[in-house]
C-alpha cells in the first residue's frame, strides 16, 4: 500500500478565548481520503477546532497545515479551495434562489473583477445534482424546508471543489431520514471522490458506525484518537461525556453502538455511595421482566447476577450489556437440570434474591422452585408483585400455588421496583 | 443565467426612463418650454451630437433657463438620488436588515448638526465656492461616522449591533444639540429647519461637478465588492468559510457607503426614504443579487429623486416644497402598496 498524503496536520495547537483555554496542545494528522469523527461534549472545543482549521478564527498558537501548506501563508480564498465547511445552519439575509446560494460556493475561484464562467456553472449544477436539488434550483432558499435547505448548503460546500469537507454538526437539527441520507452522501463522496471527511456529529452512533477513526475531545484536549473498536467503550464515554452508557453491537452491522443507561436510583435519592457494594443480589429473569431491576441495582452499585434466562430473551441482552453474570438456556427450551443447578449455585452465593413479575410456564417453572428452595434455606427474598400472579400463571395454577407459598414463607412483597432499593 | 447581461438589460430600460424624465422635467416649470425645444437644448450639450443641432433660432431665455437653472438641478438631484440609493443598498446588505438606510449610523444627525453650526455661527462665504453650511455638514457627517465606527470596532472587527446602537445613540445626542442651538437662535430657526427638510434649491453645475465624479468613483470601487456583499448576507462566519475577507470587505464598504451618504446629505440636506425604499422596490423587481441590485438601484434612485424634486418645485408653483416631504408623502404609500401586494417576504 502506498503511503497516503497527509492532507491536514495540526501541531501543538493552543487557543484561548478571553483567557479561557479552549484548545490545549492539540496535535494530530489526517491522511487524504480518511473519514474522521470528532466527538466530545459541548464546550470541549470541537467547533473551535473546525473554525481554526478553516481560518475563520485566528490568534492561535501552534501550526495548522492543509494540503501541506501552513494556513498562515494562505489567504481565505486559497483555504476555501482546500477546506469546505458544512455548517449546522445558514440563514441568508435576503431571499436568494437556490442556484444563487450554491454559486456562492464558487467565490474562491472567481476573481474580484471577473464573472462566473462555464466551469463555475458546470460545477454548481454537478453539486446540485449530487445533493438532488436541481429540481428546485430556481426556488427561493427561504421557502424551503429544513432538510432541503441543508442540502443546498451541502451543495454550496461541494461547489468549493475542496479536498477536505469539514462537517460542523450538519444534520443535528434534521430528522433521522435526512441524517441517514446525508451520511450516505458523505460516505459516497468519501469513497468515490476520495474526499477527506472530518465531521462533528452530535449523534455518537452515526459517527462511530461510519467513520474510520474517531477523535474524543475532552476539555480542549485529545482524550483519544483511533478506530472506534479501539477507543469507544463504556469507560471512555463515561470519562469524556460523564454519562453511563452501554456499548453494544448493532445486530445487523455488527458495529459498535452506544446507548444511554439512565440511573433510576438517582431519581429516588439513593446514591451509589450509600449502596452496599458487597451485597450480592440474584435476580430471576425472563421475558424482560428483570431488565429494569438489573439496570437499577447495577447502576446503584450492587453486585448483581441473573438467571435462568433463555437465549434471545431481552433480559439476556441486558445482562450482557451490563456485564452481569447470568445463567442461560437454549431458546424456547425448558430449563435443564444443569442450568437449574447453576442458578441454585448463584442463589446460594447471593445475599438477596429478587423475583420480578415474570410470566411462568412449564418451561421456567423450575425458576420458581429454585426461589422456594432459597426462602426455605433462609435467604432474603424480595417479590416484585407488579402484576397479579393469576394473570401470569400459564401452568394451570401450579405456579400460583408455589408463588403464594413463597410469600407465606416470609418473602418481602413490594408493589413496584421503585421500592426494591429501600428493602435491600 | 448570466448576471452581466441581465444587469445591462435592466440598466438600459432604467436609463431610457431616466432620459425621458430628464426631458420632461426640464420642460416644466414657471417658464413653459416645449418638449421638442427642451430635447434640442439638452442634445446640444452632448459632444458629437451638437454638431448636427442648431439651437440658434430658439428663445435665448429658454436656453438659459434650461441649461443654467433646470439642468444643473436635475442632474444634481439624479446624483443625490444615486448616492442615497447606493448607500442604502450597501447598508441594508451589511446590516442584513431591511430597516437600514443611508442615515442608519448617524450621518444625517451629524450633517444636520454640522450644517446648523455652519448656518448659525459661521457667516463666511465658504471655501472654493461651496457654502460653509455644506462644508460643515460634510464635516459633521464624516466626524460622526468616524466616531460611530471607532466605538464599534475592536481588533480589526466591526460589530454590526454596536454600530447600529452607537449610531442611534450618537444621532439622538446630536439631534438634541441641534435643537438646543435652535432654541437660542430663534431667528435662524427657519433656515435650519429648511435645511434639515432637504432640498436642491441651491443647485449649480459647480456643485454637480464636485459631487458627481466622487459619487461615480466611489460606486465603481464598491461595485467590485458586490459578490462579497451577497455572501456576507449569509453571516460573517459563513462568508469567511467561503473565502470572503469579511472584516476587510465590511470596512471598505462601510467607509464608502458613509462617504457617499455624507456627500449626498451635505449637498441636499436630509432627504428621507429614497435610500430606504429604492433598494426595496428594486429587490422586488430584480431580486436580491447585489451585482444586479446595486447598479439598478443607483439609477432608480436617480429616477426617484428626479421625479420627487420635479414634483417639489412644480406642484405648488411658484412655491417650492422641500423635496424630503415629497419623498415621504409619495414614497411611503407606494412602498406600503408594494409590501401588501407582494404579500411575501421582501427579505
Amino acid at each position: 500500500m502506498s503511503r497516503k498524503r497527509k492532507i491536514l496536520s495540526v501541531k501543538n495547537l493552543d487557543f484561548s478565548y478571553n483567557q479561557n483555554k479552549v484548545l490545549d496542545n492539540i496535535s494530530f494528522s489526517v491522511e487524504e481520503g480518511s473519514f474522521i469523527s470528532i466527538l466530545g461534549p459541548n464546550g470541549s472545543g470541537k467547533s473551535t477546532l473546525v473554525n481554526l482549521i478553516s481560518k475563520v478564527l485566528r490568534g492561535y498558537e501552534g501550526k495548522i497545515e492543509v494540503g501541506g501548506r501552513d494556513i498562515k501563508e494562505l489567504n481565505p480564498k486559497d483555504i476555501a479551495k482546500i477546506v469546505a465547511v458544512v455548517p449546522q445552519y445558514t440563514n441568508p439575509g435576503f431571499s436568494f434562489t437556490v442556484a444563487e446560494i450554491v454559486m456562492m460556493g464558487r467565490h474562491p475561484y472567481i476573481s474580484r473583477f471577473g464573472m462566473e464562467g462555464k466551469e463555475d456553472f458546470d460545477v454548481v449544477s454537478g453539486a446540485m445534482e449530487k445533493t438532488k436539488i436541481l429540481p428546485f434550483a430556481n426556488r427561493k432558499f427561504t421557502e424551503l424546508s429544513g432538510g432541503e435547505k441543508q442540502r443546498v448548503i451541502m451543495a454550496q460546500a461541494l461547489a468549493q471543489d475542496s479536498s477536505i469537507l469539514l462537517l460542523d454538526e450538519p444534520t443535528s437539527h434534521l430528522d433521522i431520514n435526512f441524517q441517514i441520507e446525508f451520511m450516505n452522501l458523505f460516505l459516497s463522496l468519501n469513497k468515490k471522490e476520495n474526499k477527506t471527511i472530518i465531521g462533528i456529529f452530535h449523534d455518537v452512533n452515526l459517527a462511530i458506525q461510519n467513520s474510520k477513526k474517531i477523535m474524543l475531545l475532552k476539555e480542549g484536549r485529545i482524550f483519544n484518537f483511533g478506530s472506534g473498536e479501539d477507543i469507544i467503550n463504556r469507560e471512555s464515554i463515561k470519562s469524556v461525556f460523564g454519562s453511563d452508557v452501554f456499548v453494544g453491537r448493532n445486530p445487523i452491522t455488527k458495529k459498535l453502538y452506544v446507548s444511554p443507561v439512565f440511573n433510576p436510583g438517582d431519581d429516588w435519592g439513593i446514591s451509589r455511595q450509600t449502596a452496599n457494594k458487597y451485597l450480592r443480589v440474584h435476580i430471576i429473569g425472563g421475558g424482560g421482566a428483570a431488565s429494569p431491576v438489573m439496570n437499577l441495582l447495577h447502576s446503584s452499585g450492587y453486585t448483581v447476577s441473573c438467571g435462568v434466562i433463555n437465549t434471545l430473551d431481552t433480559d439476556l441482552d441486558t445482562a450482557q450489556m451490563l456485564g452481569i453474570p447470568y445463567v442461560t438456556e437454549a431458546p424456547f427450551s425448558p430449563i435443564s437440570f444443569v442450568s437449574q443447578n447453576k442458578n441454585i449455585e448463584f442463589i446460594k452465593s447471593s445475599d438477596v434474591i429478587i423475583l420480578p413479575a415474570v410470566e411462568f410456564g412449564s418451561g421456567n417453572f423450575s425458576n420458581l422452585v429454585s426461589v422456594k428452595e432459597a426462602i426455605s434455606s433462609g435467604k432474603k427474598v424480595i417479590v416484585i408483585d407488579e402484576k397479579n400472579i393469576r394473570e401470569r400463571d400459564h401452568t394451570g395454577g401450579k405456579a400460583e400455588k408455589l408463588y403464594r407459598r413463597i410469600i407465606e414463607d416470609g418473602a418481602i412483597v413490594v408493589k413496584s421496583i421503585n421500592q426494591v432499593l429501600r428493602r435491600l | 443565467m448570466g448576471t452581466g447581461r441581465k444587469t445591462i438589460k435592466y440598466i438600459i430600460v432604467l436609463l431610457i426612463i431616466l432620459i425621458v424624465l430628464v426631458i420632461v422635467a426640464a420642460s416644466i416649470g414657471a417658464a413653459k418650454v416645449s418638449l421638442k425645444d427642451t430635447s434640442l437644448i439638452i442634445a446640444s450639450f452632448i459632444p458629437g451630437v451638437n454638431n448636427f443641432i442648431n439651437i440658434e433660432d430658439l428663445n435665448p431665455q429658454d436656453i438659459v433657463i434650461i441649461s443654467q437653472i433646470r439642468l444643473p438641478r436635475i442632474f444634481l438631484s439624479i446624483f443625490v438620488g444615486i448616492a442615497l440609493a447606493s448607500a442604502g443598498v450597501i447598508f441594508q446588505g451589511l446590516f442584513r436588515n431591511p430597516m437600514a438606510d443611508p442615515f442608519v449610523i448617524g450621518v444625517s444627525a451629524g450633517a444636520a448638526f454640522g450644517a446648523t453650526i455652519g448656518l448659525v455661527f459661521i457667516t463666511g462665504v465658504g471655501l472654493l465656492g461651496i457654502s460653509t453650511t455644506t462644508i460643515f455638514a460634510l464635516l459633521g457627517a464624516l466626524v460622526t461616522t468616524f466616531l460611530v465606527y471607532s466605538i464599534s470596532s475592536a481588533r480589526g472587527k466591526v460589530s454590526v449591533t454596536t454600530l447600529l446602537l452607537s449610531g442611534i445613540a450618537l444621532s439622538a445626542m446630536l439631534s438634541s444639540m441641534t435643537s438646543f442651538i435652535m432654541i437660542f437662535r430663534a431667528h435662524d430657526l427657519a433656515k435650519i429647519i429648511f435645511w434639515i427638510m432637504g432640498g436642491l434649491t441651491a443647485a449649480s453645475w459647480y456643485k454637480f461637478n464636485i459631487i458627481a465624479p466622487m459619487v461615480v468613483v466611489l460606486i465603481m470601487i464598491s461595485g467590485f465588492y458586490m459578490r462579497d456583499l451577497n455572501i456576507i448576507s449569509l453571516g460573517d462566519e459563513r462568508a469567511a468559510q467561503l473565502g470572503v475577507q469579511t472584516d476587510r470587505v465590511k470596512k471598505i464598504l462601510l467607509i464608502i457607503a458613509s462617504l457617499i451618504a455624507a456627500l449626498a446629505v451635505s449637498i441636499s440636506g436630509i432627504i428621507g426614504f429614497v435610500g430606504l425604499i429604492t433598494p426595496h422596490i428594486l429587490r422586488l423587481i430584480v431580486g436580491p443579487d447585489h451585482k444586479i441590485l446595486y447598479p439598478t438601484s443607483a439609477v432608480a434612485g436617480g429616477i426617484v429623486l428626479l421625479m420627487s424634486d420635479t414634483l417639489a418645485r412644480t406642484i405648488l408653483m411658484p412655491r417650492e416644497i422641500p423635496v424630503g416631504i415629497i419623498t415621504s408623502i409619495v414614497g411611503v404609500p407606494f412602498f406600503l402598496y408594494l409590501l401588501v401586494k407582494s404579500k411575501k417576504q421582501v427579505f
